[in-house]
């Protein structure tokens, strides 16, 4: 274990994260929320941390980087960065109690979107800008952006990728792991300023708008309302909105491509091909679901349902209705949503529409064999065979998805919490959605959780985060032996 | 600047290496889907498997912007295609390819702008045979080196046990009073730029720059026999073993070759008029001894099969040969060799990446050899006026840790440097440096050391 470059990365992580810290801090001057002392003495900690480590690991670096070092820097750079967050909150007292401040930071770097807030429009400005802040450092990956911004980390940096890139398949696009890295924060970039500026336009106020903007790109969904988006009631913000929760379930990948010229490949991509058509088929069954039941004009229908399925199948997480009063087909679909996830390398949570195909293939292969005792069949993606080694990893995954899942919703219940709750409070942490059903439904929040569920609940947003295999490795006692 | 190389083999994989660690855009295609992971793993540059004769494969690694193709695979046929297809997709491009069969190589018109336009064709063959050749004129060197057109050597000696300068300090009278400059140590696997205060020790390598007339004073001072190799004995009658006899046939020499397939013998026998051709398993030891194998002055083992390579050098060593010249191909092996008492060993892979990185330098860097696996190089460079080298006593210019400034060349004459030297503008300079030092030593010379 190369614990030096594993405390030089930590390092830079916390330096970089104590900077990031001078946006809330210019924004709570700006408003005199009251929350400004807290962020100078936070990024004055965090910088002087980051900065003493830094200056003690600098010299004559060994930049071996082995597949346990990476997956250790990954894991403990996102548990440690979820601690650095609590500090503004705790500091400023807007969320006095550490558990709380804990679930809140981890919600917001893995992009979940649940909160312990019972009246988020009381809190500082300054303090929401911060929690929506994390959520938009934590989607695009907090160690793709180290990546990007150290340049030794050559070799090991794919490590470091691989563990931290929500994707069974990771796309190196260009020669260099740290241009990979800088090509898909621009264009993350890119479309949170445009988004920015297209929210703008529908009169809505910087503030918000960048909140807003923060937390749709990496699909987390804090808002700074009470009422999320349903707050504007805006038809132009709710279209706004759902087109670039759509787009950031994309695979970053392909806006590369597209970015380089390369419509056709994207339209031809055969996982965004079935990511549409999941979206537009689950659309239309709640839309005809909602449709006279619930609203009767039939554009409102069509508006609240494609925005509740889009922000819930993306797992971004905002709400424009309560629909835990729609019928039970709209909420069934919408629970199942919550597993899909968005395209594999997008920023979205879940199980990720790429492993749903090639499942369902290799298990139509598998029927196709019983007819054919002696057929040698492969599994294809757009044409493309894909290995034994990637298929078996992906069954890996979803049993333990699944595994951890029941036991998680058994955990819950032993809890306390009710089935809905127990049930869906877990599938919208994993997930990295957001709300839930029940006693944590689109009108609720999670400050009703025990200490314990909510403990829970964050490392669960974690494991969902890191897909799985990151942070359970940890728990194997192979991993510690030499 | 991108970089296209085709075939994962030992050969791209440390141009690859080499290129990636000098920040440059590499992408390598390669078939073998295990050797693609295993590489993407070790390195950082895009692999794609595929076929690097598929002009679909050759767009997609970007092939319209890349300034160079290195085609390293087995297959001298996919080599050329690949160039031609290059050369068809861009045709600015600069394109190296690796060749072997000898046929191909004598129509000098098929590589010409004309026709392919491969600007450097990789012959790991004449190579080994270049390097066995110079190996002879300096006996008991493991690496031979030459700077100016061979009036400066860099030449590496094996310390063996009974040396003189084994356990001698390298600042002390013994070795200091001869003008012996030390530029390098190899240990194990590392490789030091010493000061005064390093000791040599058994089993080192140790690195000297020599002019071409010192050589023996050298040589006795190492405790060396001075007297040119009068009797060779080859192992193999294969391309490269054929190779060193035929350049050695017209020589006053007592040569022996030795195979044991009856083809190549009579084949052999048929084209060379003073060597002995003898049939037989070269890893018997009373074959060794029958032809008189302990008492001839250099074994050159250079069969297909190093692992027999490596053993017959050592049954020869056992019967008392002062020499052997091994032909190894893995370049893990490379560390060990020296370790298990062989004091020479060639490498064609080692010779191609070469080969290969002293075509690539650009700009005053006249050549550069590679040394151990890369760690090292040692350049031939041009002392520019601007550079903060010049008219400085060398005691006070601020050289990297890492380097070591082996000789000064200026009109001709040699100079080995001293702390009161100045480098004037316009001399040649042989300076020894590691790798992780190269972008200092490049400020300091004002000298880009950049491929281009």
């Amino acid at each position: 274990m190369n614990a030096r470059l594993i405390a030089y990365m930590m390092a830079v992580l916390v330096f970089c994260l104590g900077v990031f810290m001078i946006i809330p801090l210019t924004a709570a001057f700006y408003y005199g929320d009251g929350s400004a002392p807290a962020f100078l003495i936070s990024m004055t900690v965090t910088c002087a941390l980051g900065a003493c480590v830094f200056l003690i690991t600098r010299h004559r670096q060994d930049l071996y980087l082995s597949h346990r070092d990476g997956m250790i820097i990954v894991s403990l750079g996102w548990l440690i960065a979820g601690l650095i967050a609590t500090m503004p909150y705790l500091i400023s007292g807007a969320i006095p109690d550490f558990t709380d401040a804990y679930f809140e930071s981890m919600s917001g770097f893995t992009t979940t979107g649940a909160s312990i807030l019972q009246n988020i429009e009381a809190m500082p400005e300054g303090i929401l800008l911060w929690r929506a802040q994390t959520q938009w450092l934590g989607g695009m990956g907090i160690i793709v952006l180290s990546i990007a911004i150290l340049p030794f980390l050559g070799i090991g940096g794919m490590e470091l990728y691989k563990a931290e890139t929500p994707s069974p398949v990771v796309d190196k696009l260009t020669p260099r792991i740290a241009e990979t890295a800088k090509a898909l924060w621009k264009i993350y970039i890119f479309l949170t300023f445009s988004l920015i500026v297209l929210l703008l336009i529908g009169k809505m106020s910087l503030y918000d708008a960048v909140c807003h903007a923060f937390t749709t790109m990496p699909t987390g969904g804090f808002s700074p309302k009470n009422a999320s988006v349903g707050y504007y009631q805006s038809a132009y913000i709710d279209i706004v909105i759902l087109t670039f929760m759509f787009l950031a379930g994309i695979n970053f990948s392909l806006h590369y491509k597209l970015v380089h010229g390369n419509i056709k490949r994207f339209f031809l991509d055969p996982e965004f091909r079935a990511y549409l058509c999941i979206t537009v088929a689950f659309i239309f069954l709640v839309f005809t679901d909602v449709y006279v039941s619930i609203y009767t004009k039939i554009t409102d229908a069509l508006r609240y349902s494609s925005f509740q399925v889009v922000s819930i199948i993306t797992t971004t997480g905002f709400v424009t209705a309560d629909f835990e009063k729609w019928p039970a087909l709209s909420q069934v679909i919408l629970f199942i949503s919550m597993f899909l996830g968005g395209m594999a390398g997008s920023t979205g949570g879940g199980i990720k529409i790429m492993r749903i195909i090639l499942l369902a293939k290799h298990s139509y292969l598998e029927i196709i064999r019983i007819i054919h005792p002696h057929a040698t069949t492969m599994v294809k993606l757009g044409g493309v065979p894909v290995s034994q080694t990637i298929m078996r990893s992906i069954w890996g995954f979803f049993l333990l998805f699944m595994g951890i899942y029941i036991l998680g919703v058994i955990i819950l219940a032993a809890l306390g919490l009710d089935m809905v709750t127990a049930l869906t409070a877990m599938a919208t942490c994993m997930s990295n959605v957001g709300p839930g059903f029940g006693g944590v439904g689109p009108m609720d929040n999670f400050a009703s959780i025990p200490v314990a569920g909510k403990w829970f609940l964050s490392f669960s947003m974690l494991l969902g985060r890191l897909e799985i295999y990151t942070i359970i490795v940890f728990l194997i006692p192979a991993f510690w032996r030499k | 600047m991108r970089t296209i190389i085709i075939g994962a083999g030992e050969v791209g994989h440390h141009i690859a290496k080499k290129l990636s660690d000098e920040k440059k855009d590499v992408v390598l295609i390669d078939k073998n889907p295990a050797k693609i992971r295993r590489i993407s793993e070790d390195l950082d540059i895009q692999a794609l498997l595929g076929s690097g004769t598929s002009p679909r494969m050759l767009r997609q690694a970007g092939i319209e912007e890349a300034e160079l193709l290195c085609a390293a695979t087995d297959s001298d046929e996919v080599n050329l295609i690949a160039c031609l297809l290059a050369r068809s997709l861009n045709r600015h491009m600069v394109k190296i390819a690796r060749v072997r069969n000898q046929e191909y190589l004598r129509e000098k018109s098929l590589f010409s702008q004309d026709l392919l336009g491969v600007d450097l064709i990789i012959n790991t063959q004449d190579m080994m045979v270049k390097t066995i050749l110079s190996l002879m004129e300096v006996p008991g060197a493991s690496e031979v080196i030459d700077f100016l057109d061979g009036e400066m050597k860099l030449i590496g000696f094996l310390i063996t046990e009974d040396s003189p300068l084994a356990g001698k300090r390298l600042g002390g009278p013994m070795i200091a009073k001869e003008n012996l400059l030390v530029v390098a140590i190899v240990r194990g696997h590392k490789i030091l730029i010493p000061s005064g205060e390093d000791t040599i020790e058994p089993l080192d390598i140790i690195y000297t720059v020599v002019k071409k007339n010192d050589v023996n004073t050298t040589l006795t001072l190492l405790g060396l026999p001075t007297r040119p190799i009068k009797n060779v004995i080859i192992i193999g009658a294969g391309g490269t073993g054929m190779a060193v006899a035929k350049a050695l046939d017209n020589r006053r020499l007592n040569v022996r070759l030795i195979d044991h397939d009856g083809e190549k013998c009579k084949n052999a026998a048929s084209l060379l008029n003073r060597v002995t051709v003898i049939r037989g398993d070269a890893a018997d030891r009373d074959l060794l001894k029958e032809e008189n194998a302990g008492d001839m002055d250099l074994l050159i083992a250079v069969t297909g099969d190093e692992e027999s390579n490596v053993l017959i050098s050592l049954l020869a060593k056992e019967l008392g040969t002062k020499r052997t010249i091994t032909r190894v191909s893995k370049l893990s092996y490379m560390h060990i060799v020296s370790v298990i008492g062989l004091d020479t060993v060639i490498n064609p892979r080692m010779s191609a990446v070469r080969a290969i990185l002293q075509y690539l330098r650009r700009g005053k860097i006249i050549s550069v050899s590679p040394l151990r696996e890369e760690q090292a190089e040692a350049i031939e460079a041009e002392a520019m006026e601007t550079s903060d080298i010049v008219n400085t006593p060398l005691a006070d210019v601020k050289f990297p840790p890492g380097a070591i400034l082996g000789a000064i060349v200026r009109d001709g004459e040699i100079i080995i440097p001293r702390g009161d030297t100045t480098v004037q503008p316009h001399d040649r300079l042989i300076i020894f440096a590691l790798q992780n030092v190269l972008d200092q030593l490049e400020r300091l010379l004002t000298v880009k050391l950049e491929y281009f």
